[in-house]
């Protein structure tokens, strides 16, 4: 379905390159910078004036991560409905949609129409997993899926014929702007706490009643890849931004990577 | 210490009470004439907020209306010091709250992240002659454990007393907070991360030893500092236990385009040479209903803030659901700052 992930990703990558190679870097913060919230590359944000000497964010000249909201709602829709009661039922709940992130090139509907409208590409009557044939180009993690440890496939969570949507329990469809849903579904502990507020993020008004804008899974997840490797760990790993200066007359930090008790081959750290 | 071009500390005015006393007395000392010229002179209009703000009373102990003149002095001089619009904000604790926060140190990857969102709220000096941050992000090793390490001889050639255990190579041996950690990527395997920052303590013992009163504790638990009224003795850094506070040796470097114009008076507003700073709980932003500025860069959704008066607020959803514990409570500070786990 995502078919224009692949070339997505390149010139993600181009621009990263470009991002970590130029100088101008340092001139942080100009309109149109583009930077990235909680996932690389998945989840960026263009930084633009919302008024005079105001921007809706700044961004960190080292990693690229966005450091600071000037406006919590900017680019935000209302969560919309959800089943299960919690905060977002008696506040002002908004979430930024996850479809223009993934559809950049504005895609999904031909896909859907063109090809995917239910008739022309058969149903798969077995749920055994097969080998993507087509779109491998645009899929690329797909023949590689690390999540559910070969368990689960493709139409577990994409819906059967709408290419355009995620599939609930029943059959029925699920926007990509609501993943939270779909992920419910297994991780009932996870979508819980989440409900509470306490797993995952929001940013906008603390207090009760305030308007708030709710992270959704996606964001921060990457739904090919929980595994991330070795990692077992649903997070990327990002790069830090920099440490503090060495105090002044210091040069090197090489006191704090001492093991202390260790006398004889003094084992330093790295 | 570094010294200043005093070039614009001179026509930038006196730039702290200390400086201001050490002036004075110099001016006393030199000629009572110069004192009363002092006095009397006719000032420009800039000038003359200089020196009522010299003047001016602990922020704690003025009434409404002077605080309202004082902020309006502060707006002025800000507002011109950095060619846009300053607002100083002196909104006072709301009634019914009483703030608190909590990490979740098994979310945290170690980023740095909110140390650097904190700074760009907090107009902390910045660059290379004096960096100033309030949070500090502490790398913790895991540890690694040998077969090899667990030797039961004590000191293999009986020297000393140590019976049991690998005298030379002790297994178990982790670093513990290390600063200037710098990897390609966090979280690294073999580490976890410890941020730290003001706790906001309900019983402070930075409160407890400032000789002149100027840091004290709101009734909504953020312990607060009045700048102009600091004398830079620097007990409360002494004090603290959590290393949250910090000195401004020299003149900040606040450059204009970065700084955040949105301020409180007992918060972000820009600092002077000689004062103490640390974290305020972003009180600009709080006391407005708004989150924190490193609640809401974490990009793991490791930190938590709230009201812990209301027993639906996700703070208090932490300290009833997650395992919580509190730095150092044998100290008896009573931080508002919860770190937990899952
Ligand atoms: S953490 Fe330190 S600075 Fe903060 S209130 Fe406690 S003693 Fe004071
Ligand atoms: S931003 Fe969050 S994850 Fe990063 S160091 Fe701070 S608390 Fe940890």
């Amino acid at each position: 379905m995502t078919c224009y992930r692949f070339r997505q990703t390149l010139i993600g990558l181009c621009l990263l390159l470009f991002l970590f190679t130029t100088p101008l870097l340092g001139t942080e913060n100009q309109t149109d910078q583009e930077c990235f919230e909680s996932r690389d590359g998945m989840s960026q944000v263009r930084v633009e004036e919302i008024s005079p000497g105001q921007v809706n964010v700044k961004c960190s000249s080292t990693t690229g991560g966005v450091l600071w909201w000037g406006d919590p709602f900017a680019g935000t829709i209302p969560m919309g409905d959800m089943d299960i009661e919690a905060d977002y039922s008696t506040e002002e709940a908004v979430v930024k949609p996850r479809e223009p992130e993934l559809d950049k090139n504005k895609m999904l509907t031909i896909c859907s129409m063109a090809c995917h409208d239910g008739n022309y590409v058969p149903i798969p009557h077995s749920k055994n997993p097969r080998r993507l044939k087509m779109h491998l180009d645009t899929v690329p993690d797909a023949l590689n899926l690390k999540h559910g440890k070969g368990n689960i496939w493709c139409l577990d969570c994409h819906h059967l014929v709408e290419r355009t949507k995620l599939i609930d329990n029943f059959g029925y469809s699920i926007s990509f702007n609501q993943p939270q849903k779909l992920c419910g579904k297994c991780h009932g502990q996870v979508y819980r706490s989440w409900r509470d507020g306490l797993h995952g993020k929001r940013i906008g008004m603390w207090d009760k009643g305030g308007k708030k804008r709710w992270w959704v899974c996606t964001e921060c997840h990457n739904p090919h890849d929980v595994e991330q490797g070795e990692r077992n760990s649903g997070f990327a790993q990002l790069r830090p931004e920099s440490a503090p200066n060495l105090p002044k007359g210091m040069t090197n930090a090489n006191h704090e990577r001492m093991h202390h008790g260790a006398h004889s081959d003094g084992n330093a750290h790295e | 210490m570094p010294k200043q071009d005093s070039s614009k500390t001179k026509d930038n005015k006196l730039t702290s009470r200390r400086d201001f006393l050490r002036s004075a007395g110099n001016y006393t000392v030199a000629s009572l004439s110069g004192a009363a010229m002092l006095l009397s002179d006719p000032k420009p209009a800039k000038a003359n907020v200089t020196w009522e703000e010299h003047f001016q009373k602990n922020y704690r102990l003025m009434t409404d209306e002077e605080k309202q003149q004082a902020i309006e002095r502060l707006e002025t001089r800000y507002t011109e010091e950095y060619g846009k619009p300053v607002t100083v904000d002196g909104s006072p604790s709301m009634e019914g709250v009483l703030f608190g926060y909590a990490l979740n140190i098994q979310k945290c990857i170690g980023c740095r992240r909110c140390v650097k969102a904190c700074v760009a709220e907090n107009n902390q000096s910045r660059g290379d002659e004096q960096q100033i941050e309030w949070i500090r992000v502490l790398r913790m090793e895991k540890g690694k454990f040998s077969e090899a390490d667990r030797d039961q001889h004590g000191y293999p050639e009986s020297f000393g007393v140590q019976v049991g255990g690998n005298a030379y190579k002790p297994a178990g041996v982790v670093l513990e907070g290390q600063h200037y950690y710098e990897p390609e990527q966090v979280p690294e395997e073999d580490a976890f991360y410890f941020p730290m920052q003001c706790m906001q303590c309900e019983k402070p013992p930075c409160v407890k030893v400032c000789p002149v009163r100027t840091t004290y504790r709101d009734p909504d638990g953020i312990v607060v500092i009045d700048y102009n009224w600091c004398i830079g003795c620097r007990m409360c850094i002494g004090a603290c236990p959590y290393w949250a506070r910090r000195f401004n040796w020299g003149e900040p470097n606040l450059p204009k385009e970065e700084m955040n114009p949105v301020t409180h008076y007992l918060g972000n507003r820009p600092r002077m040479k000689g004062v103490v700073e640390k974290c305020s709980f972003c009180v600009q932003r709080t006391r407005k209903g708004r989150w924190t500025a490193c609640v809401e860069v974490c990009p793991v959704g490791a930190r938590k803030f709230g009201n812990l008066l209301d027993p639906n607020s996700e703070i208090r959803k932490v300290l009833a659901k997650k395992k919580v514990f509190r730095l150092r409570a044998d100290l008896n500070t009573y931080p508002k700052f919860f770190y937990y786990m899952d």
